[in-house]
């Protein structure tokens, strides 16, 4: 009955949608078919950019050029950096002029290797072609959707009289820095490199370790606005294909404006953006984005950002570097321990504290809780709003420190050390054992490697320190619970996230809690769902000659 | 319906998931029930029981078999139709129901007790009514993935119970039989509650990844109940006397009282708190499937609606009704009433008829 009405309704009346119901007074029960038609227009956000509203952008070039000119001076007008080239080929006695943005290329290249060729060297080569440049790529085309492109990506395009295709040459240099080691995620023996904000120098960064032709780059490009290159690094014969498509999918349907920097894009592509933990892995680190590469995962490279997203992630995978393979293994798995324990202390200490003194006293050994409450004889306040008066003390020095210069930085430290703490317990205001508690959390929440964990970890502790302020243990426990039911429901991209806990996977925990020796290893992780397992013979030292 | 092929269980998930929904509620009071019963003979009881339960459990897994892509629910509409399905639907979330119910206000009562005095019993259901919405609101195979990691997190405790032991006298379980077999006999009765739960074999099978195992599975979830309620209820009787036993509610609860180090005084009321989980592992099946079958009788896919529905209303039974260990012991006697109906006369009535069904059947295919 209602698709009727609408069909005979005019086009621009349909795609509003909202005021049909007004305008041709209709029953009110029909609003509700055609207001859920509004509604989903509503949402509809406007495109985010609609770029290609010039004139003619529909047609393609015609040859003539002085109306490809104006059209070029129409779509980058107020654009001081267009620079256009007007030059006769000596080659072949044409006109042509030379377009692209003065701030974005590289104006060397043009000079040797396209102006230089077109101006002053005769002859045409024999085998048809009419000019030649000496340039390596170049390509033609006749859409002026693809020239602007072009222009906007630091290419330079030539127009040539009577063509009716533009070429295309491939000369962009935009402002970059040079390869460095990665401040954040520092190494001690690891390789002292990291991305930069380049995605075909990260590309080369991964292919360096890695060359293999296994390895296999799916490229796409996002952002309606400012285009970046996606590139989604794997290497095919292993790599789970079910977690390309996932990605693919989610990747291809984004629409925005522009992606800034992988951590945007790992938020649009999560499986789960209101969870706690973060379910994509984001590194500056080539080896380890290589290393989670050869277990099988995903490596997603986006141009114009110094981090590489690693996916499927597990809940451990966050608690590795690559330092822990490059020492003994004895070492690494009492420091990946030692990582675990700096976890559950982050989360539960400060409620641990709180329960203890408001609620559970009587499980301290006498002298403890003399000693304890002799401290505390003089604070005014209750144990939870001295404990959240420190946190987020805590909290503020420490995103202070970050965001400060460095020369400046080292004054909080000093505020924050004397000032804050020494000068906090001898006023009264909080108690010795306050601070010996945030101290320790906040060390153990700096050994989570991963940042992006470590920052989730410590906004956790805020809601276990409430539920301990109201329940003691019983709130902890009940939030412990919460935590646990939220981290087994968590997915990256389409693999459990509690892998290998749960569901368990005993040939995994050989590389989560603690290190085996290599030569153990001989697998690579089944929460990858790979669909090459082996990644390693048993290795033997007599090289397996002896025996067996 | 085992539709979704990411909705399945592996065999250590479907063992601890049949020994989690046993083991944790029925425990706490299992030692006094018995020697009120049988005195210290009581273990006997638990091991005579230990064959009931396993040779119920081989019966509804080859009942299952008949079935093996759906529940019991399914099966029973497979076989006698949709109407008797719903039926069986209702019947099933009446009884879950009540399981859930009694053990869930039993766990609040357990904290309140031990841990929360000051606290009202709604406010403690509240607080664990979160988690245990946020664990079953999905499917089956989060719920296997966190009882097991529950198991192995709790399997620690079971030690600290164990240092208890040094204070215990093994004599006090001398002479065995000291009654004859009577009363033995008479505290098989008790047993029923603590080891309510393995019926849920009838859900699980359809979910189960490896099925040639669901036997094997049953008898080791069966099997790791009965290890431990020997181990808690003889420990039970070594460390008390005879006759002291019977004075304590939760007599288990009273030996952890005597841990003491010299870096924690009073141990047992963080081991309280832990033991949480425990419970929680219990109830969390049971809750499970009594929204799972709510949701088959009104015919709807998702079971979510149904674990609030579920919460919503123990919480309001809770202000209407105040719980006190009273009045959940005449729930839980209401309840072991409706376990022999459910777990042993049904499924051996059932699995008589399908036996004879398809003998019925190969002999009509013979001929």
């Amino acid at each position: 009955m209602f698709a009727g009405i609408e069909k005979r309704l005019p086009a621009h009346i349909k795609m509003y949608g909202f005021p049909i119901c007004h305008k041709l007074n209709l029953p009110k029960d029909s609003g509700g078919v055609l207001m859920r038609i509004s509604r989903k227009n509503k949402k509809r956000k406007p495109a985010p950019a609609d770029t290609k509203k010039d004139v003619n952008a529909k047609e393609n070039i015609n040859g003539q050029l002085q109306e490809s000119l104006n059209i070029i001076q129409k779509i980058f007008n107020k654009t001081p950096d267009l620079t256009i080239r007007p030059l006769l080929i000596k080659q072949t006695k044409e006109q042509a002029f030379l377009v692209y943005l003065k701030s974005i290329i590289d104006s060397k290249t043009i000079f040797k290797h396209i102006l230089k060729p077109l101006l002053f060297e005769e002859g045409a080569e024999k085998d048809g072609a009419k000019w030649e440049v000496s340039l390596g790529p170049f390509r033609k085309t006749m859409d002026w959707n693809q020239i602007e492109d072009a222009v906007l990506n630091g290419e330079c395009v030539l127009f040539v009289e009577n063509s009716k295709e533009a070429f295309i040459f491939n000369t962009p240099e935009f402002p970059k820095r040079a390869v460095e080691e990665s401040k954040i995620e520092t190494s001690i023996t690891g390789a002292h490199i990291g991305f930069t904000e380049n995605v075909d120098d990260n590309i080369a960064l991964i292919r360096k370790h890695i060359r293999n032709r296994e390895l296999k780059i799916h490229e796409m490009t996002v952002g309606e606005r400012g285009k970046s290159k996606v590139s989604i690094l794997y290497l095919e014969d292993v790599a789970n294909p079910d977690v390309l498509e996932i990605l693919k999918k989610r990747i291809g349907n984004l629409k925005i404006d522009a992606v800034i920097n992988a951590g945007i894009l790992a938020e649009y592509i999560e499986d789960y953006p209101y969870a706690v933990f973060p379910q994509m892995l984001l590194t500056e680190r080539p080896d380890f984005a290589a290393e989670e590469i050869l277990q099988g995962r995903y490596a997603v490279v986006v141009d114009r950002s110094p981090t590489v997203i690693i996916c499927p992630a597990t809940f451990d995978s966050f608690f590795k570097t690559i330092d822990d393979y490059s020492s003994r293994w004895i070492v690494a798995s009492f420091i990946r321990l030692l990582r675990f324990v700096g976890f559950i202390i982050a989360v539960f200490l400060p409620a641990f504290y709180i329960a203890v003194i408001s609620f559970h006293f009587e499980i301290l050994p006498l002298e403890l809780l003399f000693s304890i409450a002799e401290s505390r004889e003089r604070i005014p306040f209750p144990p939870y709003i001295e404990a959240f008066l420190m946190e987020l003390t805590l909290e503020m020095l420490r995103e202070a420190g970050i965001r400060l210069p460095e020369k400046i930085g080292q004054t909080v430290g000093i505020v924050g050390g004397i000032i804050i703490g020494q000068a906090a317990v001898e006023a009264g205001i909080v108690s010795n054992i306050m601070v010996i508690v945030v101290a320790l959390t906040a060390v153990a929440s700096f050994i989570i490697p991963n940042y992006e964990m470590s920052s989730a970890i410590r906004l956790v502790r805020f809601p276990m320190m409430i539920l301990a302020a109201l329940f003691g243990f019983v709130g902890i426990t009940a939030g412990a619970m919460m935590l646990l039911a939220h981290f087994l429901v968590l997915e990256s991209a389409g693999t459990p996230y509690s892998s290998p806990f749960a569901p368990l996977k005993l040939s995994d925990w050989k590389d989560s809690l603690i290190i085996f020796p290599q030569k153990y290893q001989t697998k690579r992780p089944l929460s990858t769902k790979s669909k090459q397992i082996k990644r390693a013979e048993f290795n033997r030292r007599d090289g397996g000659q002896n025996g067996r | 319906m085992a539709g979704n092929a990411k909705e399945t269980i592996s065999l250590l998930q479907f063992i601890l998931l049949i020994h989690s929904a046993q083991f944790g509620l029925g425990v706490l009071t299992l030692p006094r029930q018995l020697a009120e019963k049988s005195g210290t003979d009581g273990w006997i009881a638990i091991i005579l029981y230990w064959f009931l339960a396993t040779a119920v459990s081989f019966i509804m897994i080859q009942i299952m078999k008949n079935y093996p892509q759906g529940t019991i629910i399914d099966l029973i509409s497979h076989y006698f139709g949709q109407w008797l399905g719903k039926a069986a639907a209702a019947v099933f979330a009446f009884y879950f129901a009540v399981f859930a119910g009694s053990a869930f206000i039993r766990e609040v009562l357990f904290v309140k007790l031990w841990v929360l005095r000051g606290s009202a019993v709604p406010v403690i259901l509240l607080l664990l009514a979160v988690p245990s919405y946020l664990v079953v609101r999905k499917n089956i195979s989060i719920l296997g993935r966190y009882v097991q990691i529950v198991f192995f997190m709790t399997m620690w405790t079971m030690f600290v119970y164990f240092l208890t032991f040094k204070e215990a006298q093994f004599l006090h379980l001398l002479p065995v039989l000291k009654e004859g077999w009577k009363p033995i006999f008479e505290a098989v009765k008790t047993l029923i509650l603590p080891f309510a739960g393995f019926e849920i074999i009838l859900f699980l099978y359809p979910y189960l990844k490896n099925k040639d195992k669901a036997a094997v599975g049953a008898v080791i979830a069966n099997t790791l109940t009965t290890v431990m309620y020997l181990a808690v209820s003889i420990g039970a009787f070594a460390f008390f006397s005879p006759d002291e036993i019977t004075i304590y509610h939760e007599p288990e609860m009273m030996m952890l009282k005597v841990l003491e180090f010299t870096f924690v005084e009073r141990l047992e009321i963080a081991l309280f708190s832990f033991y949480l989980f425990t419970m929680s592992s219990t109830v969390l099946p049971v809750i499970f499937f009594t929204a799972f079958c709510f949701s088959k009788f009104a015919g709807q896919k998702k079971h979510d609606k149904f674990v609030i529905l579920f919460l919503v209303f123990v919480l309001l039974f809770v202000f209407v009704y105040p719980p006190t260990y009273e009045n959940i012991k005449y729930m839980q006697e209401f309840f072991v009433k409706c376990t022999l109906i459910v777990s042993f006369a049904f499924p051996l009535l059932l699995g008589g008829y399908m036996w004879l069904y398809n003998r019925w059947k190969t002999k009509g295919a013979a001929q």
